[in-house]
């Protein structure tokens, strides 16, 4: 059976249930076992004009990135959809109202933009919907139903998602929505000639997992649940608020809270209450409130004690493009603070990431009562997968605090020096274990004092901690030929899928190119990484910034010349990109 | 007159032993100067503790940065010595954490009128049952003497040689516009009615703030004074409404320093108790 | 000429790209337009039956990449189809309902399939074919067909049905000499076409009719007036071609069969022009209107448009009679008045 990789959009005007039919198309392309990878744009995230787009590639291959080209653009809105044709492939197809209520101006139609080459389907969306419900809510399923005539999809299925989708609606609610949809459908089947040559009955044999349609948000929100998060504290901003949302909803079926604080400040100062008291907590943000954060950060860290920080980034520096994605806060996340501020930072590079970071987060957090930083982005926030019902946390994971025992408790040493460099915590309500912590330097009973030879040992005993848990974080992922490494990429983050894919290609033809991501960026396993170099004639590592900040760090570990392929554009980075760079490397 | 003196601690430590609330007290000397009133304040919070039988291990404190900001070394309870103005937000996820503890933020004049106020109205209105000890002496006393929010207009002060530009705030003025359900004033140098106000804010369901009258005996030669304070500060009338915050508003904008409950609301569902109720 | 003027061409053959061509040359600022309801490049229309019959890809029907009009500055509107003109407000409507303004406009929007009245009745089962996208679905379904019908009332019919006996199909072709187009066959040429035929195995239907077309599952069987029944997957209908002017008709743009001109390719407006096929042009000398077919004459033809659009003032030329041969037939078709 030949490959099919597809990538189709559907963009809309807010209201006319664009995100709501990428969300049934995904739900059906994933129960005939398609591989996908969706990325929704929301209104609000695009000031002032309401549009929002639902894209997703969906595949019988391993996808890692959401694909810089489209094939299908359904258009529910013209002048919205305009803008999307820029990345429509020379010869992809547009399904467009062919029946709007009054004609458009000049050049306010998306047909009239179409690139020669370019297939459009015209559907009066609007009459049909009128005519199967008497309102045109139901364009959206009109043009569905057209996909679904068009490109071979098995309609009566598809319909069945359609009804599951709206189940806990009204009954007229489905109806008009179904009804709708068979419109499209027979209609298309009826009028359309098919010009082009895509079409997508079933995806690759079936999987035995159950499997899930989650987006990177989500996953950190259904993590931090299953990890028993008890606080989450936040303020509202792009793209990290629908964390909060999420969790406003599931956090009080455990009995935990949502609270939403007046900024970031008291939203991490939440966190390190509620982490001093024994109880998981959380938070999660954007650059701007993560640069808020930085001085609870060194109090995690100089107190010890835990605190998770989930920072979403976007287009930086200060406010910067908040709707965009960008890789460029990993200074801040791996440096930012004042003083010797060891700290986890966590990077997930794809969805099933995003939740397995998030559980090692808390683990990480609790055990060694510190500051862990996951650092996600507005691509991977918003990133919507299937993928299999992931591993909830085991028992260790969920119960990491190291606690003193009743004989440390009789004369209790709240940091008292250990080989690990983890003291053990007493919660309060543990009689004879009070203690105070503070963000002064302090002997191991927890006194302020600043004497020069205690200052060297508390610190070393700080960074103890993160070497001894080298050996408790997976290893980062090698992937590709092992030795004779043409080209060597460290990855990082989410542009690691493109890594990927860009070396699946570049071994297809005929080169050697291997991936090293890692899950877990700081600490850095350096066995690891010397061992990856040394098998590497040239070193790659792209990322979403200007400066380069993790080929900056790398350096420092690795002594030798790095390519960078660095990109600010606000896209997330695509296959075609790092393959280009590679060929270029190569051929030099 | 030396013969005195040592009389008097004596008596004291005997009351002391006898009212077991040495217990909550950790070994280490306070770092205040002599003379100050945080000692006295100190000894209400745990007097406080001791009439209430809260246990050392259920009692956990939260402060800022400053002189207040050491408290917590001083008492043998769960202390977390934070950030300068953010011992709010940390008491905060405190309780959120674990209702059943009892939990005290301890800030400064700079501390919550100052870097933190901003705090300061959301903890109001989100009504989180914490008690808030400000400990105000109306100047910057652990850096040496600077201008606090609470400072007075056109004093001198090390920031302000020629006098301070800055009108003061005034923080229970503040508090009760801000909605808090429990406002009231102490003042450092009268222990018994501290601790009645004390045991009042620590049961009160819901957030209390408590603003603390106390001199820096070492900074302010001016205005908080020992001398100045007990000549301003003045009991509420036994007969005062606690639950009329109109009443409560014109008291408190007077020049006159009233000490005792100010505004005291029982129908406003603590935060936690809120959410049982959805 | 100023940038704001807006040229539009309807039609992307050979008339409306030599338009475009000449605009562009003599006019670097205006904004030119081509709208054509095809969605291919432009491309050679008589090669189609060799791409139907799968003997050539489609690239090579292809006269001028989509990069050419780019560079060229010229917008390219394909897959569009203007529904109606106001002449008067200087609007075009377009069916994916956009409203475009223009200054000036070319029409030359070619021919489309002819059918005979007497085979309308039957229309659904026939196949016609005159432009790429007709062709798409056709070479998939001739691909499979094993027996096809072709019926014959045009010159391409001819070279049709021989493209279709080198893809190995079984092939039958009935003549309708009375309705042939554009000429008329004379008995000689007949008996020469029919010789030519059956030397190629192609069982010929000569001075006969269809009487019935009956469709059972996927086939077809053609009853004709001599009793005869020929199956078939597939019957192609090849009966020349119309002016392609139904859009236009009910604007008050006069038309006749064709678009009326003048000797200078302009219509009763103004601004509007016609070329190629659709048009049908005033001869002085004969006092008549006359149509041309032909590549030959479409390219001539928008040149002249053009350069008229733009203020020159250029008489077409009755083209001169031109006989050549055609598979053995000598054919008259630059020059006729008779459709």
């Amino acid at each position: 059976m030949s490959n099919t990789d597809i990538v189709l959009e559907i963009c809309g005007s807010a209201g006319e249930g664009t995100i709501s039919s990428g969300e049934i198309f995904n739900r059906y392309i994933s129960s005939i076992d398609f591989e996908i990878m969706s990325f929704d744009t929301y209104p609000s995230e695009i000031r002032g004009f309401g549009k929002c787009v639902a894209h997703s590639r969906f595949s019988t291959q391993k996808i890692f990135t959401p694909g810089k080209y489209t094939d299908i653009l359904i258009a529910l809105n013209d002048a919205h959809s305009i803008s999307q044709l820029g990345h429509l492939k020379d010869t992809g197809v547009v399904i467009y109202d062919s029946k709007p209520p009054k004609y458009h101006e000049e050049d306010k139609s998306i047909v009239g933009w179409m690139e020669p080459g370019m297939i459009s389907y015209g559907i009066p969306f609007n009459d049909l919907a009128q005519k199967a419900a008497g309102n045109s809510r139901g364009r959206n399923m009109v043009a569905l139903g057209a996909v679904c005539a068009l490109f071979g999809v098995d309609h009566e299925e598809f319909k069945n998602t359609i009804i599951q989708r709206y189940a806990k609606k009204k009954q007229i609610v489905i109806d008009n929505n179904v009804n709708s949809f068979v419109e499209g459908y027979n209609w298309a089947n009826d009028n359309l000639t098919k010009i082009d040559s895509i079409s997508f009955k079933k995806g690759k044999n079936k999987n035995e997992k159950e499997s899930i349609i989650i987006n990177g948000n989500q996953a950190v929100a259904k993590a931090a649940i299953d990890s028993e998060l008890h606080l989450y504290a936040g303020y509202p901003i792009t793209p990290a608020t629908k964390i909060m949302e999420i969790l406003s909803h599931e956090l009080p079926k455990k009995n935990g809270i949502m609270l939403q604080t007046e900024d970031e400040i008291s939203a991490i100062g939440n966190v390190l209450g509620a982490g001093f008291a024994g109880k998981r907590s959380m938070t999660a943000t954007s650059g701007p409130g993560f640069a808020l954060m930085t001085e609870f950060m060194g109090l995690s860290v100089m107190a010890q004690i835990p605190a998770v920080i989930v920072n979403s980034q976007r287009g930086g520096p200060s406010t910067g493009l908040p709707t965009k994605t960008e890789q460029s806060d990993f200074n801040a996340a791996v440096n930012g603070g004042t003083g010797d501020l060891p700290r986890f930072v966590i990077a997930p590079a794809s969805v099933e990431e995003c939740y397995d970071g998030t559980t090692l987060a808390f683990y990480l957090a609790e055990k060694y009562q510190t500051l862990v930083v996951i650092l996600l982005d507005f691509f991977l926030s918003n990133s919507i997968r299937n993928i299999d019902e992931p591993t909830p946390p085991t028992e260790k994971m969920l119960n990491s605090n190291i606690a003193p025992n009743e004989k440390e408790l009789k004369d209790y040493v709240r940091f008292k020096e250990t080989k690990t460099g983890v003291s053990p915590r007493s919660i309060p309500g543990t009689p004879n274990g009070m203690y105070t912590t503070t963000g002064l330097e302090n002997n191991e009973r927890g006194k302020p004092q600043y004497d020069g030879k205690l200052h060297t040992k508390m610190s070393d005993m700080r960074y103890r901690k993160l070497n001894s848990a080298l050996n408790d974080v997976p290893k980062p992922k090698w992937t590709g030929p092992k030795k004779d490494i043409d080209v060597g990429i460290l990855s990082w983050g989410s542009s690691a899928g493109a890594a990927y894919e860009a070396a699946t290609i570049a071994n297809k033809n005929g080169h050697r190119v291997a991936v090293l991501s890692s899950l877990v960026v700081f600490p850095v396993n350096e066995v690891d990484l010397t061992k990856f170099c040394n098998e590497s004639k040239q070193i790659l590592i792209p990322e979403l910034n200007y400066s380069g900040q993790y080929a900056n760090f790398i350096a420092s570990y690795i002594n030798r010349p790095v390519e960078r392929l660095n990109m600010v554009s606000g896209l997330p980075m695509a296959s075609e990109d790092v393959l280009s760079k590679i060929d270029e490397m190569i051929a030099s | 007159m030396d013969n005195f003196k040592i009389n008097y601690i004596d008596e004291m430590l005997d009351d002391v032993e006898k009212k077991d609330f040495l217990k909550y007290r950790t070994g280490e000397l306070p770092t205040w100067c002599p003379g100050c009133g945080y000692f006295g304040i100190t000894q209400s919070i745990v007097q406080s503790c001791n009439e209430l039988n809260l246990k050392n291990e259920d009692i956990c404190v939260a402060s800022g940065i400053g002189c207040a900001g050491r408290f917590p070394v001083f008492m043998d309870v769960y202390g977390f010595h934070t950030l300068h103005g953010r011992s709010v937000p940390v008491a905060s996820g405190m309780k959120l954490a674990r209702e059943e503890l009892t939990v005290f933020a301890i800030a400064g004049d700079g501390d919550i009128m100052g870097i933190g106020g901003g705090h300061l109205p959301h903890i109001a209105r989100k009504n989180i049952d914490i008690t808030l000890f400000l400990f105000d002496n109306s100047i910057y006393g652990l850096t040496k003497g600077q201008s606090s929010s609470t400072t007075p207009f056109e004093q001198t002060t090390n920031s302000h040689p020629f006098g301070n530009p800055d009108q003061p705030l005034k923080p229970v003025s503040l508090a009760l516009s801000y909605g808090a359900t429990f406002v009231a004033r102490a003042f450092a140098g009268n222990v018994d009615q501290m601790t009645a106000i004390f045991k009042k804010g620590i049961t009160h369901k819901g957030f209390s703030f408590i603003h603390i009258l106390t001199p820096c005996v070492t900074f302010d030669k001016v205005n908080y004074t020992w001398k100045n304070l007990k000549a301003n500060v003045e009991e509420i009338y036994d007969e005062f409404d606690h639950t009329n915050h109109t009443e409560a508003m014109r008291i408190a904008e007077k020049s006159r320093l009233y000490t005792g409950i100010f505004y005291h609301r029982y129908d406003v569902p603590s935060y936690q108790d809120y959410l049982k109720q959805k | 000429m100023s940038a704001k003027d807006h040229f539009i061409i309807i039609g992307n053959g050979p008339a409306g790209n030599n338009a475009a061509e000449v605009l562009r040359e003599n006019d670097k600022k205006a904004r030119i337009s081509i709208i054509s309801t095809e969605s291919f490049s432009f491309y050679y229309r008589h090669r189609l039956k060799d791409f139907i019959s799968g003997r050539i890809p489609a690239e090579d029907l292809v006269v001028k990449h989509y990069s050419e009009y780019k560079d060229k500055n010229i917008r390219l509107r394909l897959g569009q189809f203007v529904e109606k003109i106001d002449p008067e407000k200087k609007i075009l409507y377009l069916k994916h309902m956009e409203k475009i303004n223009y200054t000036k406009l070319i029409i030359a929007t070619g021919g489309s399939p002819r059918i005979l009245p007497s085979l309308t009745i039957f229309q659904d089962y026939l196949t016609m074919f005159s432009t790429y996208s007709d062709t798409v679905g056709l070479r998939h379904r001739i691909e499979k067909a094993k027996e096809i019908v072709v019926l014959g009332g045009d010159l391409t019919s001819f070279s049709f049905v021989k493209s279709l006996v080198k893809a190995c199909k079984k092939v039958s072709f009935l003549l309708f000499n009375d309705a042939f187009w554009p000429i008329s066959l004379t008995s000689e040429m007949i008996l020469k076409i029919e010789e030519n035929l059956k030397s190629h195995n192609v069982a010929t239907f000569f001075n006969d009719s269809v009487e019935m077309i009956k469709k059972s599952k996927s086939k077809y069987t053609i009853e004709t007036k001599q009793n005869n029944k020929i199956k078939s997957d597939i019957i192609i209908s090849l009966m020349g071609m119309i002016p392609n002017i139904r859009f236009i008709l009910g604007s008050s743009i006069d038309t006749d069969r064709g678009v009326l001109v003048d000797a200078y390719l302009r219509t009763n407006f103004k601004d509007i022009y016609a070329a190629g096929d659709c048009a049908q042009i005033y001869n002085p000398i004969l006092k008549n209107y006359w149509v041309s077919i032909g590549w030959m004459n479409a390219e001539e033809q928008g040149k002249i448009a053009a350069l008229n659009l733009l203020g020159d003032s250029k008489i077409i030329e009755p083209p001169k009679e031109e006989i050549f041969e055609y598979e053995g037939i000598k054919v008259n078709t630059s020059w006729w008045k008779k459709f």
